[in-house]
């Protein structure tokens, strides 16, 4: 197992292109060669028929008419062709169709038989010698009879050669195509692995480049030869999308995670010198117990910062993510009423009156929880920033595809400069303001991370002195589809 | 000696308040807000400001900008939650004297106040002597000829505060203005008795009076 899974990781497309471009260069060589042997065979071959048919013409010639004028031949085997292979004699056999069996050369093969017949060629061996033989059929005997009444013969030549010289020229030839294949083929994979090699440079230097990638420098600069190659562009079109976007997630987390650290600093600050003091000189059991409860109560405003920071922490995961939590139908307008009845102590202590206007039922898969939190949040708000003895007014209605929820309150407003920040985590409008009603400057932050997980949005409108709009849009789908993100 | 302190976090105020007053004896204002603070620097006379950045109202820096604009030579210490590199060099720029990243350590605190002061009053070392008289601002402690001699903790402030003045006119108001916080009206009859009380204790057994009483004018700690 370990030595297989070494081997795959040395696996490189260099080397699979490289064996890939040597199988197929392999097989056409020796497809070629095959071609090549089997070409130069037939050729050998078919010359070799040509000849072999005019050494049984010769042999032809030799069969004369017996001087009796019985019509007869008989072989004259005074002038017999030399063989076609000086080292390898020819072997022939001679029949008359009348006179029957007429010769047969000298040193004819004991006990070969070939009967007469149609015209045809083939391979044969005899002896551990391969031979080529051809079957010639009415062959007319060209010497004339005495006795013209005599109908003239015809003869059927058998006639074989031994292919030993072919044999040795198609070995030559093979071997000298081999020759010539191996060198090509050396020639073009040394070509085409070095081909390989310059095509795969980009790659390398696409690598390069993304190894000085770190998360003090996120750019990654496509070489332009990668840049170039069609393959290779989506490849650097998603790293650096991917590159863009974990840019912008470490830089958000460690914005937050600076922002979390510095608001922290203040509630420990805060802890850490009320113990300090309380140590400085020995104090009474009065002032020890003082000292303590001060540090219970900045203890529990540390823990309270902690968990707006997890909820914000979660939001935004949902946000960014999607829930993958069970959620209930709900109706919009009963989690506005119990954000309206958990804020109206409140609203009372500072003589300020909610109206809630709804307009039939609207609704929602949601959790109610997040609901209420985000009513809660922005009617709070609306409150603390009312002047006494106005009024704060909630509207829930359904427009098309989307619930809208306004708060409108009649206070001081946001400032412009401020307005494109009140979303931002630990953004603090008025520092006196919120610090004096416990705020850490999350509450907006929260509201927009699960508006947004519930695929909504939210937007603020603000004019100076006469008071600020928020509204939240929550898509509802169609009947047919039924549940959100 | 008197510092303010401009700090929003009530508490944190409260405590450092209180550690200054404990353990150097200092009188201490403090402000919750940036306008209160720049309205008490510009009202009083401080021997130290302790600064935080992050202040409702009027920014810290700010504050800090407009105090060096009048001309006050007050040190300032700044508190602050940032410790990066930017807005160190930012705040001592813009005139602060040193700063302090919270969360601090109180006795840290109490210890660059002093040094502040000391150098404020062109002092650089924690132990002042004027002739045959040597006071110890860490322990507190005062000697005279080598013998020590015990101060109640207001005949010390009173002394303290003389001995970073030497050879100056120190009149009844400011001491009172440099030893209580802005209720000092109330006290103006008791430095008499402060004086009185240190010249009897630092004249033991020496005939030479250190601190001469001029009409209409002030007091004087000599050699």
């Amino acid at each position: 197992m370990d030595s297989e899974s070494k081997n795959m990781q040395r696996d490189s497309i260099q080397r699979r292109l490289i064996a890939s471009v040597l199988l197929s260069q392999s097989i056409l060589t020796v497809g070629l060669m095959v071609i090549g042997v089997i070409v130069t065979y037939w050729r050998l071959l078919s010359t070799l028929d040509v000849a072999m048919q005019a050494h049984a013409t010769s042999v032809a010639v030799l069969v004369r008419y017996t001087d009796d004028g019985s019509g007869h031949v008989y072989f004259d085997n005074s002038l017999l062709p030399e063989s076609i292979d000086p080292n390898h004699p020819d072997q022939f056999m001679v029949w008359a169709d009348r006179t029957g069996y007429l010769t047969r050369s000298e040193d004819w093969p004991e006990g070969l038989q070939f009967q007469p017949g149609p015209s045809q060629h083939w391979n044969f061996s005899w002896a551990g010698v391969p031979y080529h033989g051809v079957r010639m059929s009415h062959v007319p005997v060209l010497d004339r009879p005495d006795n013209a009444s005599v109908k003239p013969q015809t003869l059927t030549i058998v006639y074989a050669s031994p292919t030993v010289r072919i044999r040795q020229q198609v070995k030559a030839a093979l071997a000298a195509i081999t020759a010539a294949s191996l060198l090509m083929l050396g020639a073009t994979t040394w070509l085409a692995s070095w081909k390989i090699r310059r095509g795969l440079l980009p790659l390398q230097i696409l690598a390069r480049q993304a190894s000085l990638v770190s998360t003090q420098s996120w750019k990654l600069q496509p070489p332009k030869e990668a840049e170039d190659i069609e393959e290779l562009r989506p490849l650097t079109e998603s790293m650096t999308q991917m590159l863009a976007r974990l840019e912008y997630s470490f830089k958000q987390q460690r914005e937050f995670v600076g922002n979390a650290a510095h608001e922290l600093k203040t509630p420990v600050a805060v802890l850490k010198s009320t113990l300090q003091s309380l140590l400085q000189r020995p104090r009474s059991s009065e002032e020890y117990r003082a000292g303590l409860q001060a540090s219970l109560e900045d203890l529990e405003r540390l823990e309270q910062l902690l968990q707006w920071m997890l909820r914000l922490a979660r939001a935004e995961q949902w946000a960014q993510n999607g829930q993958q939590r069970e959620l209930e139908i709900i109706d919009i307008n009963s989690t506005c009423e119990e954000a309206v009845g958990r804020i109206r102590s409140l609203a009372q202590s500072r003589n300020t009156s909610i109206h809630l206007a709804t307009n039939g039922p609207v609704l929602f898969r949601a959790d109610p929880e997040d609901l209420q939190l985000v009513w809660t949040n922005l009617l709070e708000n609306a409150v603390r920033y009312s002047p006494e003895g106005s009024s704060v007014e909630v509207a829930v209605a359904r427009a098309g595809e989307k619930a809208q929820i306004t708060f409108q309150d009649h206070g001081a407003g946001i400032s412009p400069s401020d307005l494109p920040r009140i979303f931002d985590r630990f953004y603090r409008g008025d520092r006196s303001r919120t610090r004096a009603t416990g705020g850490f400057g999350l509450g907006l932050a929260i509201v927009k991370a699960l508006v947004e997980a519930y695929g909504g949005s939210i937007a603020a409108e603000s004019t100076p002195g006469e008071g600020t709009r928020m509204t939240v849009e929550l898509p509802i789908p169609g009947r047919k589809s039924s549940a959100t993100g | 000696m008197r510092v303010l302190v401009v700090e929003d976090e009530i508490r944190l105020a409260e405590n450092v308040a209180r550690s200054l007053r404990e353990s150097a004896g200092y009188a201490v204002d403090v402000a919750s807000d940036g306008q209160e603070g720049l309205f008490l620097a510009e009202s009083n006379t401080y021997d130290v400001v302790l600064l935080d950045l992050m202040l409702p109202k009027l920014d810290g820096m700010e504050l800090l900008g407009r105090i060096r604009q009048s001309g006050q030579r007050t040190p300032v210490l700044v508190l602050t939650a940032r410790d990066d590199k930017e807005s160190v060099i930012a705040l001592l720029n813009a005139g602060a004297d040193d700063y302090l990243t919270k969360p601090f350590d109180l006795g840290e605190l109490l210890a660059r106040t002093k040094a502040l002061i000391r150098r404020g009053k062109g002092q650089a070392s924690p132990v002042v002597t004027i002739g045959d008289l040597e006071l110890n601002t860490v322990n507190r402690t005062v000697q005279r000829g080598g013998k020590a001699i015990t101060l109640t903790a207001m005949e010390y402030r009173v002394l303290e505060y003389l001995v970073h003045r030497p050879r100056a006119v120190v009149s009844k108001t400011e001491l009172l203005e440099h030893l209580y916080d802005y209720n000092w009206e109330k006290f103006s009859n008791v430095i008499e008795v402060y004086i009185s009380g240190l010249r009897r204790k630092l004249n033991e057994g020496s005939s030479r009076q250190l601190i001469r009483t001029l009409r209409g004018q002030g007091y004087m700690l000599q050699d």
